[in-house]
Order: structure tokens, then C-alpha cells, then sequence
């Protein structure tokens, strides 16, 4: 079953085309490594998944719902409810955390299932524990996220985004910022959900996680996915000059 | 040492007087510049350059020749308002015009992140504002807000010019009805006691917030 359907996505900044006529679809299960250069689009894409950006062209069709259709000239977005409902579908991690400082571990993960799903609150604090327990943080969970290292809050906005019980998960670089001792800890945080055939959508540097966890990898450069494929089919005999580039660029 | 304690009950009420100007000022200021920062960070240029000329013209003017215009120029053209209430209606443009400023730059200073995860969530405008945004912005503002309201208990001194009967016309009717200075020391120490108070709570709320900071 398809559960991120992205059909000719076009998106531009001002002049620059960032993405062009990009096509993607993530079956169920899946975990898809993203990776590519800096400015190459990758973290673009992603974001207009969840529409954190707006695109000029395009269809985006996530478990079956339309969020937005190509109308022949633009594009037709969901009304704002629907938008808002199949926007909540995704789990999104941010390369900087983006917890919410003012609320402590827990209330990070209980806000928005209580806020936005109307769901109990009892109920949504059990699980809250449950995860946080799941990734090893359930002592901080009285504690404010400015207080926890890197990993911990990463792994605290991993755990926020899973209580929303999503069917997809989104990752932006989630370890770029992180100093390279506290990666190892959210990347097993990750294996861990793949072992658990959470769909995971995964923009990255880390190749060696997604040689080892991803089932397919798609190499975006310039706006355009330039090779796709299993790891040992992209790794494995490389034909595509960019990417060999790219690959021999980042083992330095 | 008698005196003082025959004064005090007439000070005493113009110190209510005042304080009264004060707690209302309070009151209507900070949401009205709420309301009024939330409009200009709008997406209605109208709106934002309406806000923005209204701040220009209530901050650039001084806030005694404002009070004088509400309740003298006003009558003129049929808009008549008591000593009390033209005032309060001076008072309130012009400090939410000054909370409007602090607001605003609170409400920027706020990461971009923050809404886009918010966002990322399926938190609508309101729901963002609200849960995440505000509170954040509220540990921000503390301090300038802490110091615009300190200055308001020393500008309640101006409505002596409406002839109103707040701490400080009640203290000049008394050293010239006495010949004494003494009411003079009385005021200031009505006055530093309220701005005194007003500290130790801005402190205790500046401490209560940062329980989240990073250190």
C-alpha cells in the first residue's frame, strides 16, 4: 500500500528552481534514505511533504488523501482542516530539535495529541511514558528540553513526534547538528523504528545508516533524483557521476 | 512625626487615586498592545502601516500634551469626557503603544522553528499562538515590560494638570497649605514602595520563567 504518493513536484525560490518535476512514492514499510549535497533539494522535498513549504506543481497524495493536486496551471491545496489532518498523519524531526522550551519532556509529547487530536489526557500521558521509556529518557521527563544534550532532546522530539501516532515518519538531518558522540544514540533510536516497519522517509548524511537500514536509497542532486534504488544497487556499481563525486567528497 | 501622621490619610487617598489610574492603565494597556503587535506582524499591509503611524504619533508625542488634547481639544468637536476617564483613554493609547513595540519584537525574537513544528503537528494559528508562542514570548518581554510599568507609576503624576487628586497634586496642596516640605519626603516614599513592590514581583516572575532556560 502507497503511502506517500508525489507525482511531478515542482518548487521554486523566486528565479531558482529548487525542485524539478520530482517524483517519489513510499510504500508501506518502507525507509527511504534521502542523500545528497547541500542545496541539492533533499530537505526541500521533504518539507513539502508536510507543507512546510508550498508547491507550484504538483501532486501530493499521503495514505489516500489528497494534500495537494495538480490543477494543469498550479496547483489545489486541501482546505486548512483537511490540510491540518493529513499534515498530522506525518511525524516531522527537525535538524534543530525544535522543542517547545517553556514545557517540560512530557508535556512536549502530551501537547499537541491532547490540543489537536482532543484525546484524553490520562490516556496520552501513559503512552507519552511508554515512549519516552522507548527511547530511554523517562527520568527527564519532568525536566525542560534546553536542559538535555543534543541526542537527548532529538531523541525527546522523536518520541513527541511518535505520540501522535503517525503512519509516516519524517527526518531532516536529524543528527547534523548533533556533536559526533551523541549520534549513535538517535541513529539507534531509528533502527529501532525501522525494525518496527515504521515508514520512514530520511533526508541524511549518515551513508553508512542508510547502506545499513534504508531499503532504498534516492540520490538527489540539482533539483533531480539522479539515481534510485536498493543500497547495493546504488552503492554497488555507480555510474552516476555526481554521485560518485558526492560519494568521494564526504568520505574525506 | 505627628504630622506625618495627620497627613497620611489625605495622602493616602491620592495614593489610591493614583493607583487606581494605574490598575486600570494595567489592565487595558497590555492587551490592547497585545492585539495591536499581533496586527502589525499581520499579513494586512493596511492594518501594519495603520499600527505603525498610530505607534509613531502615541510614542512621538509626549503623553502630558495627549491628555491635555483628549480632554480639552475633544469637546470642541462635541467629544466630552470626565477628568477620569479622558486620562485613562490618553494613558492607554500611549502605553499600548509602547506594549505594542515590546510585543512585537518578543513575538520575533521567536524562532521560526517553533512554528514550523507547531506546524508540523497539526496546531492551527490560534492553537500555535496560544500554547506555544505567547508563553515563550511572555519570558522575553519581561524586563522592557517590568521597566514600562514602573515608569507608569511615576507618569500617573501627570494628571495634576486635569486638576485630578492623585498622590502628587494632593502632596503640593499640602507643602503649600503647610509650608512644609515634609509631604514632599511622604511621596517619594508612596512611590518608591510601589515601584519597590513591582520589582521583587517582576523578579519572582523573571525567576519562575527561567526555570526553563538552559542554565
Amino acid at each position: 500500500m502507497k503511502k506517500i504518493e508525489a507525482r511531478n513536484l515542482v518548487k521554486n525560490f523566486g528565479k531558482l528552481q529548487v525542485l524539478k518535476d520530482i517524483s517519489l512514492t513510499v510504500d508501506e514499510g518502507e525507509v527511504i534514505a534521502i542523500i545528497g549535497p547541500s542545496g541539492s533539494g533533499k530537505s526541500t522535498l521533504l518539507r513539502c511533504l508536510n507543507k512546510l513549504e508550498e508547491i507550484d506543481r504538483g501532486t501530493i497524495i499521503i495514505d489516500g488523501k489528497t494534500l495537494v493536486q495538480d490543477t494543469g496551471t498550479g496547483v489545489q491545496y486541501a482546505n486548512d482542516v483537511e490540510q491540518r489532518e493529513i499534515v498530522c498523519r506525518m511525524g516531522m524531526v527537525f535538524q534543530q530539535f525544535n522543542l517547545f522550551p517553556h514545557m517540560t519532556v512530557l508535556q512536549n509529547l502530551t501537547e499537541a495529541p491532547v490540543q489537536v487530536q482532543k484525546r484524553n489526557i490520562d490516556e496520552v500521558t501513559q503512552e507519552a511514558k511508554e515512549l519516552l521509556r522507548k527511547v530511554g529518557l523517562i527520568e527527564k521527563q519532568d525536566v525542560y528540553p534546553l536542559k538535555l544534550s543534543g541526542g537527548q532532546q532529538q531523541r525527546v522530539a522523536i518520541a513527541r513526534a511518535l505520540c501522535m501516532k503517525p503512519d509516516i515518519m519524517l527526518f531532516d538531518e536529524p543528527t547534523s547538528a548533533l556533536d559526533p558522540e551523541l549520534t549513535s544514540e538517535v541513529l539507534q533510536t531509528m533502527r529501532n523504528l525501522a525494525k518496527e516497519k515504521m515508514t520512514m522517509v530520511v533526508v541524511t548524511h549518515e551513508m553508512t545508516f542508510a547502506k545499513e537500514v534504508a531499503n532504498r536509497i534516492i540520490f538527489m542532486a540539482d533539483g533531480i533524483i539522479q539515481a534510485e534504488g536498493t543500497p547495493e544497487e546504488v552503492f554497488g556499481n555507480i555510474q552516476n557521476e555526481r554521485l560518485k563525486n558526492f560519494l568521494r567528497a564526504i568520505e574525506k | 512625626m505627628d504630622y506625618i501622621i495627620r497627613i497620611i490619610p489625605q495622602m493616602g487617598l491620592g495614593a489610591l487615586e493614583s493607583l487606581k489610574i494605574f490598575s486600570v492603565v494595567i489592565v487595558l494597556s497590555l492587551p490592547l498592545g497585545m492585539i495591536l503587535a499581533l496586527g502589525r506582524i499581520s499579513g494586512f499591509s493596511f492594518i501594519k502601516k495603520f499600527i505603525a503611524t498610530y505607534v509613531w504619533v502615541l510614542r512621538g508625542s509626549p503623553l502630558m500634551l495627549q491628555m491635555l488634547f483628549v480632554y480639552f481639544a475633544l469637546p470642541s468637536i462635541g467629544i466630552l469626557f470626565e477628568d477620569f476617564t479622558a486620562a485613562i483613554i490618553a494613558f492607554v493609547l500611549n502605553y499600548a503603544a509602547y506594549f505594542c513595540e515590546i510585543f512585537r519584537g518578543g513575538i520575533q525574537a521567536i524562532p521560526k522553528g517553533q512554528y514550523e513544528a507547531a506546524h508540523a503537528l497539526g496546531m492551527n494559528y490560534w492553537q500555535t499562538l496560544r500554547r506555544i508562542i505567547l508563553p515563550q514570548v511572555f519570558r522575553i518581554v519581561l524586563p522592557p515590560i517590568s521597566n514600562e510599568t514602573i515608569t507608569l507609576v511615576k507618569d500617573t503624576s501627570l494628571v495634576y494638570v486635569l486638576a485630578m487628586n492623585d498622590l502628587m497634586r494632593t502632596t503640593r496642596n499640602l507643602v503649600q497649605r503647610d509650608f512644609s516640605v515634609v509631604p514632599f519626603l511622604v511621596a517619594a516614599i508612596f512611590y518608591l514602595g510601589a515601584t519597590l513592590l513591582l520589582t521583587i514581583l517582576f523578579e519572582r516572575l523573571e525567576k519562575y520563567y527561567a526555570k526553563s532556560s538552559a542554565n
